[in-house]
């Protein structure tokens, strides 16, 4: 019997009963749906997440947060360390900032704040690709460049404190300073304390460039980026490391650096430098590193919701093997009448096997689309259902459901296996019909 | 055509525990030859249709041995049997045993779907030989919308359109009145005489077992006389 006939045969016989093929293919669609939407959850969150990490920060950057074995405690990076770092192949990069120790008044027009400052090392943040919105890098010692917020740190001298903040502490509109601060010169107001006498200095800086926006919106950037010479000059004012205005306990050593980063040239870098760092005891952290652990993770979970959403389509099989069950009862004395006149065994198979597999087929068809419908749903709705019930704002391009290619396949090949092995038994009863019996109509 | 030897089938009956078996064939041989008409009969319950079912492979011999146009079919696979029973042999039963579902002609093309005929090829055949058994007009009619006599004709026009050269037959007018009987019997030996035929007709009816050209008799289970008819 040839295909096409074979083929012909078996929808012929699933018409005639359109209402029980129509309940079997739903629930076969439905389980398919199941598995692909549940799991679609783990593929969005994930993309959401590696998304947000690598838009977050530079792919290409690896912190070190400092040297040793973690069970001995860190201990802070040297100069030293940096240019043994920056001899490393594939390194575009070595930036390193120290965090002024305190935390300093400015005023400009009228206008005062208090925001952290940093010291940087020029050259190498412009190779690690730092970027400016407007003017440019310091070139003197005095001159600084500002956060794209830090006009946000100020108030006016003469305003009561309790009136210029709104209720999200953030400064009222008519109190913000306005205007550019390009090219103005602040004075920087340091303090240091003797014997508790408080001392104070002013050092007049001139704004050079403002740093471009974070990539986050919610991050605010007020601070202010100084040259080392300046940090050196407050240093030697306060008589302390990092022109902390105390001595504070193990702060003698004035050679260490605070925050260093390397820039590696390309992403396929990173693994490497990484690599060679772990093994002289630099404690790295790189978001290739997080990664990797984000989506072992990430994958265990969707194997978990894959086999969750597989005993779906298990009970769904419940359903064809029935179908099946009833479909070869029924045609028992055709069957029967098919097999006297010369039907092959492996033909009666076969046309069973085609038509549970047709239902599986149709069901994961139909199964798919609606997965596709459903995740495109709860994308556009549960983003609005959460705001509206939690009233908490989500961020931007948040994805709680992503079918890539890879799950339909596994979803698709999953319905399929389960719901021919399901016709496999009916199928095999089929053949087994004795055609005596069925032709005296006993079965 | 067919040659059977040494037959015997005993049918076990009851449970487990209990069982006791009848013995309906016993030690049955026979030959049938190429172009005859052999008509079986014998009391009802004697066997008859036990014997007709081992040859036709629907039960399986306790003992003894069945050639079919020298196919040694006694140690034939189900499959093996169903691919013969497809191209060697044609079946006409008591109740007609047709497809309820199908139309007339879609009963008659089964045959040529089983074995893989191109739908063109099927058409011309099937119509051809509704024509043959005079069924042309009611080609579209369901087995439910046709008399006994016209049933009867369509089963006997599906056992022929792969062209067989052996045809079985278990009281083929067991279900008809006399005038159709007669018409039936026409075509039978129409067939037998202008293609060839070979023909084993069980029967109750002595008008009928008058178209053999031989007829076996069957008395409890053995063969009594295998004679020329008159
Ligand atoms: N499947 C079976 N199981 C047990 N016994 C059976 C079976 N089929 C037939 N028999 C027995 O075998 C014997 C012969 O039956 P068979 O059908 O061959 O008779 P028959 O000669 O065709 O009779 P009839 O002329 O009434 O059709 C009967 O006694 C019957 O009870
Ligand atoms: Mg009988």
């Amino acid at each position: 019997m040839k295909r096409k006939d074979q083929l012909q045969f078996v929808i012929q016989n699933l018409k005639k009963h359109k209402i029980r093929t129509l309940m079997t293919v739903i629930a076969t669609a439905m389980g398919c749906a199941f598995l692909i939407v549940l799991a679609s959850v783990g593929f969005g969150l994930q993309q959401t997440v590696v998304e947000d990490t690598l838009e977050q920060q530079a792919v290409t950057e690896i912190d070190i947060h400092g040297k040793g074995k973690p069970e001995e405690g860190f201990q802070p990076l040297t100069m030293e360390h940096v240019q043994n770092i920056e001899e490393i192949d594939g390194v575009k990069a070595v930036t390193r900032r120290n965090h002024l120790g305190q935390v300093p008044v400015f005023l400009v027009d009228q206008h005062e704040g208090q925001t952290g400052a940093v010291s940087a090392h020029f050259p190498s943040e412009i190779a690690s690709g730092m970027e400016l919105a407007e003017g440019e890098f310091p070139e003197e010692p005095n001159e600084v460049l500002i956060g794209p917020h830090f006009s946000q740190a100020l108030i006016p001298t003469d305003a009561n404190e309790q009136e210029v903040y709104d209720e999200q502490g953030m400064v009222k509109e008519e109190y913000q300073y306005e205007g550019s601060l390009l090219g103005k010169t602040i004075d920087m107001k340091v303090t240091k304390q003797i014997d508790g006498e408080e001392e104070t200095t002013t050092i007049p800086v001139e704004v050079t460039g403002i740093l471009q926006e974070p990539t986050r919106e919610w991050m605010q950037d007020r601070k202010v980026y100084m040259t080392t010479d300046l940090l050196d000059e407050i240093a030697a004012f306060t008589g302390t490391p990092k022109g902390s205005p105390v001595i504070g306990e193990g702060m003698e050593a004035d050679d260490t650096i605070s925050e260093v980063k390397v820039y590696a040239q390309n992403l396929q870098a990173v693994e490497g430098i990484t690599e060679q760092l772990d093994e002289k005891n630099y404690a790295t952290y790189s978001v290739v590193s997080e990664m990797n652990q984000i989506n072992v993770l990430f994958t265990i979970a969707k194997a978990g919701l894959i086999l969750i959403g597989t005993i779906a389509i298990v009970i769904a099989s419940i359903g064809i093997y029935n179908t099946m069950t009833m479909a070869v009862t029924e045609r028992a004395p055709d069957i029967g009448i098919m097999k006297a006149i010369g039907a092959n065994p492996k033909t009666i198979k076969r046309v069973f096997l085609l038509e549970s597999s047709l239902i599986g087929i149709a069901g994961a068809v139909i199964g798919t689309v609606t997965a596709y419908i459903v995740s495109f749903g709860v994308n556009l709705g549960l983003p609005a259902i959460i705001e509206a019930s939690f009233g908490e704002e989500l961020p931007e391009g948040l994805q709680f459901s992503a079918i890539p290619p890879m799950l339909i396949f596994i979803a698709v090949g999953i319905c399929l296996i389960v719901t021919i092995l399901s016709g496999v038994r009916p199928a095999k009863r089929a053949t087994q019909i004795d055609v005596l019996k069925a032709m005296r109509r006993e079965i | 055509m067919i040659q059977v030897n040494g037959l015997s089938h005993d049918f076990v009956l009851g449970k487990k525990n209990q069982r006791t078996t009848l013995s309906v064939l016993k030690d049955i041989s026979l030959q049938v030859d190429k172009g005859e008409i052999v008509t079986v009969v014998g009391k009802s319950g004697s066997g008859k249709s036990t014997l007709l079912n081992l040859i036709s492979g629907f039960i399986r011999p306790t003992k003894g041995d069945i050639w079919i146009d020298g196919n040694h079919v006694s140690d034939f696979s189900e499959a093996a049997f169903a691919d013969l029973r497809l191209n060697k042999m044609g079946f006409i039963f008591q109740n007609f045993q047709l497809l309820p579902a199908m139309t007339a002609f879609q009963n008659v093309e089964l045959p040529l779907t089983l074995s893989g005929m191109s739908a063109k090829n099927r058409r011309q055949l099937a119509g051809e030989m509704m024509e043959k058994v005079g069924l042309k007009a009611y080609q579209e009619h369901y087995p439910s919308e046709l008399s006994g006599g016209q049933q009867q004709r369509v089963s006997i026009a599906r056992a022929m359109v792969l062209n067989p050269p052996l045809i079985m037959a278990d009281e083929p007018t067991g279900s008809l009145d006399s005038d159709t009987e007669a018409e039936l019997l026409a075509l039978i030996r129409q067939l037998n005489k202008e293609i060839g035929i070979t023909f084993m007709i069980i029967t109750h009816d002595e008008e009928v077992a008058r178209i053999g050209d031989r007829t076996i008799i069957i008395k409890d289970g053995s063969l009594v006389e295998a004679g020329a008819s008159v």
